[in-house]
Parts: structure tokens; sequence; C-alpha cells
């Protein structure tokens, strides 16, 4: 076999072959056991430690669309579990763009829970269980401001509404009422947490990123400054399965179902580099 | 007066900036919450016209030198000009008056943005599957023994990502499978090594921000004349 034909497989075959191996695992899905990693569980124990009669669970849904496959998941994980617990959830945005999608997250798991319902103490109600802050520019006003009145920051929420009149912000006057904010972010939103509300404001932060921004954050990890982590598909897909788990909550896991998809990627990729590397050692040694 | 005014100004504003973190007076605290609340807000749309503005000119002057792919730039302003008057006039859930419906077919902004520019966004951001698939196979050689282990590390925290990587190494001893090894890269050589990085670009920061308080460094003024 003349493996040095390995070194020259064409760009289309590539892109061919890593479209069938998206499209395949998306058409016939298969569960796959996703397990657990130490950040995952201990975002997964800090909002469980929260206490619901005192504090809320706010997420900052600092997003694009560019990543909604990540952090999409995540902020809806996010939102069931605090609703799970019977946590206020205070939901904001440092992104205009975001916000639209984080408004479908919201209405999405509020659905989920009232289909699911079986009286109308079980029904979670928009303003009174969960409520979305919206967006107020630059980042930093709302970072440190939160810290002495959340409703002096957001006057009105996402529709209009003032915030002084939400049954849900009865109690909720700053950082202090906040059990955790976690930042889910396609970017660098948590750093701006850790960086101006924590050392000011003592605020427990957490991350849910993406898998790319997720090695720049260890650091925070291992020095304590983040309560844990989502890192990438993978941190949200473990954290669905958590939630699932512990709480039976319905709904559906899109985390969960790009799970097949990225593995067969990811065994692709490295077949193709074992491939690119067998071709590369074989002319090396014809050469010598 | 064009030097001496705006350097001023960033060195009055930029020693108000930090006092609040060291001057508990509520005096201090309260022009700072002012600073912060109003004037850097007002300051933020300022930057946003600025934004704008700066397309705008950016791409007529495209336009009119016939500069590369020149043609593109009557998508980004035709686009903006639309987006534009359909945002302000429309509203955005179409509620304003300029109509945003045609039978069935609506475009008010949220329309747009949920179907025209999340998908758009989505699909330039899943196509760097296919690009990195090709980039990995023609790049990634262990030519040496640090580019070998590069590949080692690359190849161990991609299985760790995936849930097929715990089936794959599950018959190991545990923390030999793929999800322990790939977080113990994560943690302790990737951690040293983001930290000094970080260390050496905070100090970095900081040097700089002593030398444009201080005015030292001047060149944000318009290249140091």
């Amino acid at each position: 076999m003349n493996f040095e034909k390995l070194l020259h497989i064409d760009r289309k075959v590539i892109f061919v072959l890593m479209g069938v191996a998206i499209v395949i695992p998306l058409v016939f899905p298969f569960r796959l056991p996703v397990g657990e990693q130490p950040p995952t569980r201990g975002l997964f124990d800090t909002i469980d430690r929260i206490d619901p009669a005192k504090q809320a669970l706010m997420v900052s849904t600092d997003w694009t669309p560019q990543t909604e496959a990540e952090n999409q998941p995540m902020t809806v994980a996010l939102i069931r579990h605090g609703l799970a617990r019977k946590l206020r959830v205070v939901v904001i945005s440092f992104y205009n763009e975001s916000i639209p999608m984080a408004n479908q997250a919201v209405m999405q798991v509020v659905e989920e829970y009232n289909s699911q319902a079986k009286n109308e103490a079980e029904k979670v109600v928009y303003g009174r269980d969960v409520v979305l802050l919206g967006w107020v520019p630059p980042p930093i006003v709302p970072i440190l401001g939160m810290g002495q009145s959340i409703t002096g920051v957001y006057k009105v929420d996402y529709y209009g509404a003032g915030t002084d009149t939400l049954p849900i912000m009865k109690g909720l006057g700053s950082y202090d009422d906040i059990g955790l904010v976690c930042a889910v972010s396609g970017g660098s939103s948590p750093q701006w947490f850790l960086q101006f509300a924590q050392p000011r404001y003592g605020v427990k932060i957490a991350a849910a990123v993406t898998a790319v921004s997720a090695p720049d954050l260890y650091a925070y990890i291992e020095s304590g400054q983040l309560s844990g982590m989502l890192g990438g598909m993978k941190g949200a897909a473990e954290y669905e399965n958590l939630i699932e788990e512990k709480y039976h909550v319905g709904g559906r896991q899109r985390a969960m179902e790009g799970m097949g998809p990225q593995s067969i990627g990811h065994l692709l990729i490295m077949a193709l580099v074992i491939m690119g590397n067998v071709g590369y050692f074989v002319a090396r040694r014809k050469a010598s | 007066m064009r030097v001496k005014l705006p350097l001023g100004l960033m060195i009055f504003f930029g020693i108000l900036g930090f006092t609040d973190s060291f001057v508990p007076h509520p005096w201090a605290q309260n022009f700072h919450g002012v600073l912060r609340n109003k004037v850097l807000i007002v300051i933020s749309v300022f930057a946003l016209a600025l934004g704008i503005g700066n397309l705008i000119s950016h791409h007529v002057t495209r336009i009119k030198r016939k500069g590369p792919n020149w043609i593109h730039s009557y998508t980004t302003l035709i686009s903006l000009g639309i987006a534009t008057l359909i945002g302000i006039m429309g509203g955005v859930t179409g509620n304003g008056w300029l109509p945003t419906r045609v039978g069935g077919f609506k475009y008010d902004i949220q329309t747009i943005y949920f179907k025209v520019l999340v998908p758009l966004q989505s699909t330039m951001f899943a196509l760097l599957a296919f690009f990195m698939a090709s980039a990995a196979y023609r790049s990634f050689r262990a030519r040496n023994l640090l580019a070998g282990l590069l590949l080692g590390s690359a190849f161990v925290v991609m299985l760790g990502q995936v849930p097929i990587g715990e089936l794959l190494t599950g018959f190991l001893p545990p923390g030999f499978h793929a999800a322990d090894i790939s977080t113990w890269i994560m943690q302790v050589p990737n951690t040293a090594s983001k930290r000094a990085i970080e260390l050496g670009l905070t100090l970095g920061v900081l040097g700089t921000m002593l030398k444009i308080l201080t005015g030292i460094e001047r060149s944000w003024l318009g290249g140091g004349r």
C-alpha cells in the first residue's frame, strides 16, 4: 500500500467526511454516558447550597448566536436547575445581541415547567419566579452598580415593567441577595465579574463558557475564585445529566443530543491526524 | 490646548476612576456612582454613534475608490440602512408605525434577528468544524519531541472533551481515563502557563496605565506629537 497517498487527501473529501460524521449521529441519535468533571460538580453543588428563602440565582447570558450550540443549553440548564430548587432566577445580559435568545431560553423553561405542573402551586410565573432584566451598557455599569442596587441599575425588565413592581425583586437589593452569579459566555464576561464584582462585593461567581474559553478559567477554579464551571458542550451535557438525575426535570437536552456528533467529529479529526502522520513518517523514511 | 486639555481630562477622570476603591467617604462613592451610572452611559452612546459613522465612512470610501471586494460594501450599507429603518420605525416586534408584515411574511427586527442573523452567525461558526478538520490534518505533524508532546496532549484533551473518550479508555485504571488525564492537563500545565501569561499581561497593563496616567505615554493623543 502506498502510505504516502495519506499525505494528500483532498480537502473536499475531508469536508464530505466531516459532514457525514456530523449529520449521521444527528439523524440517528444515540446516547452516550457523559460522567462529570470536578468543575461541573462544583457549579451544581454551589447552586444546590443556595438557600431559596434568602438568596437568588443570577444568570448572565453574555453570548451571541455564534456560540448558541454551546451556550444555549447551558443557559436553559441553569434556569431549569434554579427553578427546580425553587430559587428566584434573575437573568441579565451584557450584549444586546443575546437578549432575544435569553428571552427564548427563559420562556422555554417556563413553558416546560408549566406544561408539567400538576397544580397552580407548581407553576412558574414570570416576574415572580424568574425575570429577564435585559441589557444595560456598558458592562462595568451593571457589574459595579448591582453591588449597591439591582433595581437602581435595571429600572425596567425586558418587557418594560418597572422592576420595583415585580414580586421577584422584593428583597433582592444587591449582590448580598444573590447566592451565585453564573456568567454564560462565549467571551470574557466571567473575568469581568471576577475582576470588579467579587473583590469589592464578595459575590460568588461561576462560569459556563465555550470549550475554547475554558482553559483560560482553570486558574480561577484552582484559586477558588470561581465556584464552578461548565466547559463547552460536554460541560453542558454533564450538567443536564446531573439535573435530570437529581430533579427529574423534563425538557429537551440539546447538549446531550450534541454529544454524538461531537464525539464522531472528534474521532474523525483524530483519525485524519493519525493518517497524516503515518504518511509523513513513511515519506520521511523513504527520503532518508 | 489640543494636547493639554485632553491630557488634563484624562488624568483627572483616570484618577477619579479608582479613588472610590480607596476612599470610602460617601462623597467619593456617590460621585463615582454618578460617573459610572450616568456619564459612562452617555459616553457609550457617543461611542455607538462614532462606530456607525466610522463604518459608513469606511465603506463609502471603499466604494468610491473601488477597493478590493468593494461591491460587498453595498451589502453592508444597504443592510445597515434597512435594519435601522425597520428597527426605529417598525418597533422591535412590529409594533411601530411602519408596517412590518405582508400577509404571512413578517420582517420586523425580531424576525430578522431570528431568521437571518442567528442562522448566519451560527453557520459561520459551524463552518469552523470543517476548516479545523482540514487544518489539523495538514498541520499536526509529530516532527520532533515538542510537536509530539503537543499532538499527544491534543489527542487526550480531544478525547476527554467527548463521552466516547470515556468508552474508549474506560478499561484503564481510574485516574488514567481520557477525561482524568485531560482534567489534569487543564488543571496543572495549562493553569501554570496561563498564570504566568496573566501575571505578565497584568504587570504590562499596570505599567502602561501608569505611563498614560502620568502623561509619559501620549501616543493616544495622536502619534506622540
